[in-house]
């Protein structure tokens, strides 16, 4: 006996075996179909008892095991059914023969026997057999079950009978003495008489009817015959016997203890429906009644005492799989008493006890087997060891059966086999075929025999000719096992890959296998790793901004509150919080990864993209190559949105060695984020921004989309066209522009940036490809005073080295100061340019920047509240044109005028021009010098005051400074101070004279400023009813009365006065002598002096005299005031009156 | 010729998955065929979890660390022992090495056991990464020296 069959189970020992075979040309599969109608009926309750028989069916049997048959009863064929087909009663004797040849071969042990005829009709079909069934066709066979169960009961009836017939034999005749073929040369020549020999045979005559007992279904008959059968062999040390009677009261007492069965849900056995609502518990005819044909042995007491207790099943499997180990020749009952005893213990959830069977089932040699049953026997243990729950050691043999099946013994390997077999072997090695389960936390399982598994499975899949299955298992193992790969296996990994995939490329499809196992896509999402996620805002130019004030703007916010501290905290999940910028449909927008790689070679990623959803996009996919084991990467993936809503990024698609995998951001960890969804907006119209300067870096701290840099000389105006380009798809509805200076240290006069829009306005809409020209006036007019500390230097050592011609008041006002000159002369060192140096680097850093916005809206964008800005910065790099170093006034001969003196200074390398009013003046570089320009005196009061509002607001230092600049403004406007550099610089000859406005607003003092103001008190002296003022000479005749008038307009705010003046004529000699002892000369008509009673603001008053001149010649009024006391509160430039010249002549 | 192996486990918790399970530390002497010894200890893994969960049942206190032999192959035996953690530690040896005897072999999981707390103590250590000491090589490597003692 060498075939074991390892689905046997303790209880297949209570059946009996029927083979079902197929006689002559039955097609397979009808066959099956009635074979499987014949199994079952694999329980019979028998007629008149309650004993139930079991069944066991197989359609292939050796009929070397059938030669056990006197050794366990249950190996013994006791029924036989044959199939066939005959179409045409010629056949008819042919098949009847061969039924006969196939009972022949089973024909020492048949019981009885059927045959089934399909398709037979006539005559034949007809006759009454009982051993025969005629059948017109496999679909027409109604009763198949009804004759099997007949069947059944025919064998009972000569089980029946012969466990009658051999229980009751106790007459003392010769017992034949039962054998197993290996034995029966042992025996020849035996003393069959001998007491010895007797007991032997009595006991496996025992053991022989307790196995048909327990066939015919009394159990407790059968345990009583084996209990009595071990007594009997252990005496005779038979020990082949004594294990299969050990075995025997096993496998009764097992019957007893799990009525359920120990083979499990993979068992041929299952217990009938009959069987399961009868009781519940199954009853066990024979067992509980005595109701029985023979009870007579059995009785209710004895029951429990013969069985064996659960522990004491295992203790006799144990001592018979011993006894039978003792006999090379009983390999395969020992192995199946081994299986047997493993299903029990597995039953009973003793796995260690289990595994030590299992162990020695390992080891027992069964002499040459052939490949199939050595993977038979491979896939048994494995299903046997997950049975008891050690899934790994049943995944071992699993993998070892596989591995069988492709032995390189075997002719035609079974790779479709092989492969089937590893892929269960999956879960004992904690893996499973889906990346995600990978994807989180540490690895899970022994990675080394993963990675050989995994291996294994690329291969079988190989050979299999499936490239498509390698190719997504070697991309798991890639993908999983990437950390416990050295950079060896990386390369030779990935190189494989890159052949299967040359052949078949890997995608994203699930692969179900035919046995209908799914494998998931595996995505590299190692290859690269990506790190983090952010998507970029659009360049400055190019964001869209909501228009403000819209109705359903800012509402939107979810709380009532305007600030609270409580957060609402969505934990980790950072990902879909939107961001606060938008994309713009049928713009390009970018996403921004962070990856690197960490293979030791170069990686090359083609084909890289975004995976969106929410809004219609068109991914524009990039083709990478990372450096081997690479920091972190940045990598920019583009696409356009091309409709509007909200789009959120869920991944990245990627095509590395030939595997495209879409990579899903939920299912990357480590992963930063700040947000993946955005709002894309309509789209909106695109400028594109141009100027007549050239571009320049861009300004610091200011987020524009271009800038110019141009350097001007203070005062200098020039020029800026700039093109607006319409690049977009919109037409442009709306352009509106603003301008924004940024701050400067400097104060800045008068307008920096100043531009027309008007003909660029009445040019819109602007059709895409059009363009409008803005012109912009640059004017860089910055203050014109030279720096304190800097004149200084250079009075210090100016003088002294270049000896420039700088006026002497200066000096002595300034008092030198000591840590300066040192400064100056640690720096200066030898030659004299270090005050032109200082010069130069005081004033260098002098730049004006400002932004130019231009904000403009079209298409559908506009009609949602959006538009775009598009800015320009202008930088300018001020340089110095003019210093007024000093300003001063010089009152002029006339009340109503002064001079202004100002210290001019040109700090450039060039000559320079100074023009104001009619004046000029020719400044050679590093010069200084004086100009004085006559100016009427200001009427400050006369300027419009700011609104109240305006007052309200600003504080009285801030109201001052404006007035003051209102002042400065005023003054400058009537000076028309503008300098013109001739000769200016050779290299650039396009600008050969550049030319400019120059500004004393900076320089005046509150001083100056005093002095150029009207007096707020007005004289007005008329002589002759002529005004007169210093430089005019009233004439009159000697002799006649000169009517004197002198009147006050008072123009403070106060009410003035009263004054009392007196007039005091007095005669010049032009030679400093001044004579005033002029009494017989002058006369007064009336009182010489006048009283002026308080004036109320705005008001005047006028008083008047006369006086009477007696010779002719030049005389002088001096107008004085009697009393100073009164004016105590007013300037002293407020009582300046003018002095009259008076020319006396001849009447004649 | 003598083969020491010796395998570490960390599983997270014994309540969990079983297949937790993954080598920390693997050393073998001589070095090749290691993947087979690779099989031998991840088959055996089975058995020490039956043992802790049938002996977890019985006494869970005061268990005791060392297992015993595992199971014994053609070739080879294989012992256990399982710290209170749950941390496991397998040692393989030949067969024909019959001068080992219990007492050894336990003595043998005891200094793993401590080379393995100092391993733990290493605040520069982050429980479940692969061991990489070298502490724990000499040890190991004593572990073999002093078996060679025996052998002479």
């Amino acid at each position: 006996m060498s075939v074991p069959d390892y689905m046997q189970c303790a209880e297949d020992h209570q059946t009996v075996l029927v083979v079902v075979q197929p006689v002559g040309i039955v097609p397979e599969d009808q066959f099956f179909r009635i074979y499987k109608r014949i199994s079952s009926v694999n329980q019979v309750n028998v007629r008149d008892t309650q004993r139930a028989l079991f069944i066991r069916y197989r359609h292939h049997y050796p009929p070397e095991n059938n030669e056990w048959g006197d050794f366990q009863t249950h190996r013994k064929v006791v029924g036989l059914i044959s199939v066939t087909s005959c179409s045409s009663a010629k056949e008819w004797p042919q098949t009847a023969e061969r039924f006969h040849g196939q009972k022949e071969l089973f024909g020492s042990t048949l019981y009885d026997s059927r045959l089934l005829v399909f398709g037979l009709q006539g005559d034949i079909a007809e006759q009454q057999r009982t051993d025969v069934a005629f059948y017109p066709s496999y679909d027409n066979c109604p009763d198949v079950e009804k004759r099997v169960e007949d069947f059944v009961e025919s064998i009972f009836i000569v089980l029946e009978s012969k466990r009658l017939d051999r229980a009751t034999d106790k007459s003392g005749d010769k017992i034949p003495l039962l054998c197993v073929p290996f034995e029966k040369k042992d025996f020849v020549g035996l003393d069959t008489d001998s007491r010895h020999y007797k007991k032997r045979c009595q006991g496996r005559m025992r053991k022989h009817v307790g196995d048909l007992c327990l066939q015919a279904g009394m159990l407790q008959d059968a345990l009583v015959h084996y209990h009595m059968a071990v007594e009997l062999l252990r005496s005779v040390n038979d020990f082949l016997w004594l294990g299969a009677a050990l075995e025997g009261l096993c496998s009764a007492s097992v019957i007893f203890h799990y009525p359920g069965g120990t083979a499990g849900k993979s068992g041929a056995r299952k217990p009938s429906i009959s069987a399961a609502t009868d009781t519940g518990k199954r009853h066990r005819p024979g067992a509980l009644t005595t109701s029985g044909i023979s009870a007579d042995t059995s009785s209710e007491i004895g029951r429990a005492k013969n069985c064996l207790s659960q522990e004491d099943i295992i203790e006799k499997y144990k001592e018979a799989i011993s006894y039978y180990g003792k006999y090379k020749n009983a390999g395969v009952i020992e192995l199946e008493a081994c299986v047997k005893a493993v299903r029990v213990l597995a039953i009973q959830k003793r796995a260690m006890e289990a595994s030590e069977f299992l162990q020695n089932a390992v080891y027992i040699n069964l002499g040459q087997l052939s490949e199939e049953e050595k993977i038979q026997r491979y896939s048994v243990l494995s299903e046997l060891y997950e049975l008891i729950g050690f899934h790994r050691k049943s995944a071992f043999f699993k993998r070892v059966a596989a591995m069988q099946c492709v032995a390189p013994t075997i002719p035609d390997p079974g790779w479709k086999a092989c492969y089937r077999l590893l892929l269960e072997t999956l879960p004992g090695y904690s893996l499973s075929l889906d990346p995600k389960d990978f994807s989180k936390g540490t690895h899970r399982g022994w990675a080394a025999v993963q990675m050989r598994l995994l291996h294994e499975l690329v291969y079988a899949s190989r050979r299999m000719g499936n490239p498509g299955l390698s190719v997504r298992h070697l991309s798991f193992l890639l993908q999983t096992m990437l950390d416990f790969l050295s950079d060896q296996e990386k390369k030779e990994v990935t190189q494989s890959l890159e052949n299967y995939t040359s052949k078949c490329p890997g995608g994203m499809n699930i692969i179900t296998l035919p046995d209908g196992l799914k494998l998931p896509p595996v995505p590299f999402t190692k290859l690269p790793i990506v790190k983090s996620v952010s998507l970029l805002n659009l360049p400055a130019s190019l964001r869209p901004h909501k228009v403000k004030g819209l109705p359903g703007q800012g509402v939107t916010s979810a709380s009532p509150f305007i600030y609270s501290p409580i957060t609402l905290h969505s934990r980790g999940d950072d990902r879909t919080k939107k961001i606060d910028f938008q994309w713009v449909q049928g713009d390009v927008c970018e996403v921004q990864l962070m990856v690197y790689n960490p293979m030791p070679f170069e990686l090359r990623v083609e084909n890289m993209g975004l995976l969106m959803s929410g809004v219609e996009f068109e991914s524009l996919p990039a083709a990478l190559s990372l450096p081997a084991e690479s920091g972190l990467y940045p990598v920019t993936l583009v696409g356009v949105p091309r409709t509007a809503g909200n789009i959120t990024v869920n991944g990245y698609h990627t095509s590395v060695f030939g595997v495209s995998s879409d990579c899903l951001l939920d299912s990357l960890v480590g992963v930063k984020s700040s947000g993946c969804t955005v709002e894309v907006v309509p789209s909106l119209p695109r400028l594109q921004l141009s100027t007549s300067l050239p571009r320049s870096a861009r300004l610091c701290g200011e987020d524009l989309s271009s800038s110019v840099c141009l350097q001007l000389f203070n005062g200098e105006t020039q020029q800026l066209v700039i093109t607006l380009e319409n690049i977009g798809s919109e037409t442009l509805n709306t352009l509106e522009m603003s301008s924004k200076t940024l701050t400067t240290k400097e104060k800045l006069f008068g307008d920096f940036l100043s531009w027309d829009l008007q003909d660029a306005l009445s040019r819109l809409p602007l059709k895409p490809g059009q363009a409008v020209t803005v012109p912009v006036d640059i004017h860089a007019k910055l203050d014109f005073s030279g720096q304190e500390n800097l004149l200084q230097d250079l009075n210090d050592d100016g003088i002294s080295v270049t000896g420039l011609p700088i006026s002497s008041p200066l000096r002595q006002v300034l008092k030198p100061r000591p840590e300066n000159k040192q400064k100056t002369n640690t720096e200066g060192g030898t030659e004299g340019h270090s005050g032109e140096q200082k010069i130069n680097r005081g004033k260098k850093n002098d730049t004006l920047e400002a932004v130019l916005n231009f904000r403009y809206s079209g298409g559908l964008g506009q009609v949602e509240g959006y538009y775009r800005e598009i800015s320009l910065g202008v930088k300018v790099d001020v340089e110095p044109s003019v210093f007024f170093t000093r300003v001063s006034t010089l009152p002029a001969s006339s009340t109503r005028q002064c001079h202004l003196l100002l210290d001019v200074f040109n700090p450039t390398e060039h000559e320079l021009t100074l023009t104001a009013r009619n004046q000029q003046l020719i400044l050679h570089s590093s010069e200084c010098q004086r100009m004085a320009i006559q100016v009427d005196k200001f009427d400050f009061e006369s300027l419009p005051m700011p609104s109240h509002d305006v007052l309200r607001q600003s504080s009285l230092y801030q109201q001052e400074e404006e007035r003051q600049q209102a002042h400065g403004g005023q003054i400058n406007s009537t000076l028309d101070l503008r300098w013109n550099i001739i000769s200016f610089s050779c290299q650039l000859l396009s600008s050969l004279c550049s030319s400019g406005e120059a500004s004393v607003e900076g320089v005046l003092t509150q001083l100056v400023l005093e002095h150029m103001q009207l007096a707020p008190l007005q004289w007005d002296v008329l002589v002759n009813g002529k005004a007169c003022d210093s430089d005019v000479v009233a004439d009159c005749k000697v002799g006649d009365a000169v009517p004197l008038e002198v009147k006050l307009t008072n123009r403070s705010k106060s009410p003035v006065g009263p004054f009392s003046l007196t007039v005091v004529p007095f005669q010049d000699y032009q030679n400093g002598v001044q004579n005033s002892e002029l009494q017989d000369v002058v006369t007064f008509i009336g009182s010489n002096s006048f009283y002026i009673d308080s004036v109320s603001p705005a008001g005047n008053s006028t008083c008047v005299g006369a006086l009477l001149f007696l010779y002719t010649g030049d005389f002088y009024l001096s107008i004085k005031f009697q009393d100073d006391s009164v004016g105590r509160d007013l300037p002293p430039a407020s009582f300046c009156l003018p002095s009259v010249h008076v020319r006396a002549q001849d009447p004649a | 010729m003598e083969i020491c192996k010796v395998f570490f486990h960390l599983s997270v918790s014994v309540i969990l998955s079983p297949l937790q399970n993954y080598p920390l530390y693997i050393r073998s002497v001589p070095s090749q065929s290691e993947l087979k010894f690779h099989y031998t200890v991840h088959t055996s893994l089975d058995v020490v979890e039956e043992k802790i969960s049938t002996a977890g049942k019985a006494m869970a206190e005061q268990r005791e660390l060392y297992l015993g032999l595992l199971y014994p192959t053609e070739d080879y035996k294989v012992y256990g022992y399982v710290t209170n953690s749950k941390v496991k530690f397998v040692i393989v040896v030949d067969s024909s090495n019959t001068s080992l005897r219990d007492n050894e072999i336990r003595s043998m999981f005891r200094k793993l056991h401590n080379s393995f707390t100092d391993v733990m103590c290493n605040p520069f250590y982050n429980p479940g990464d692969p061991i990489q000491s070298r502490a724990m090589f000499t040890m190991v490597s004593g572990l073999k020296s002093d078996k060679c003692g025996w052998l002479v």
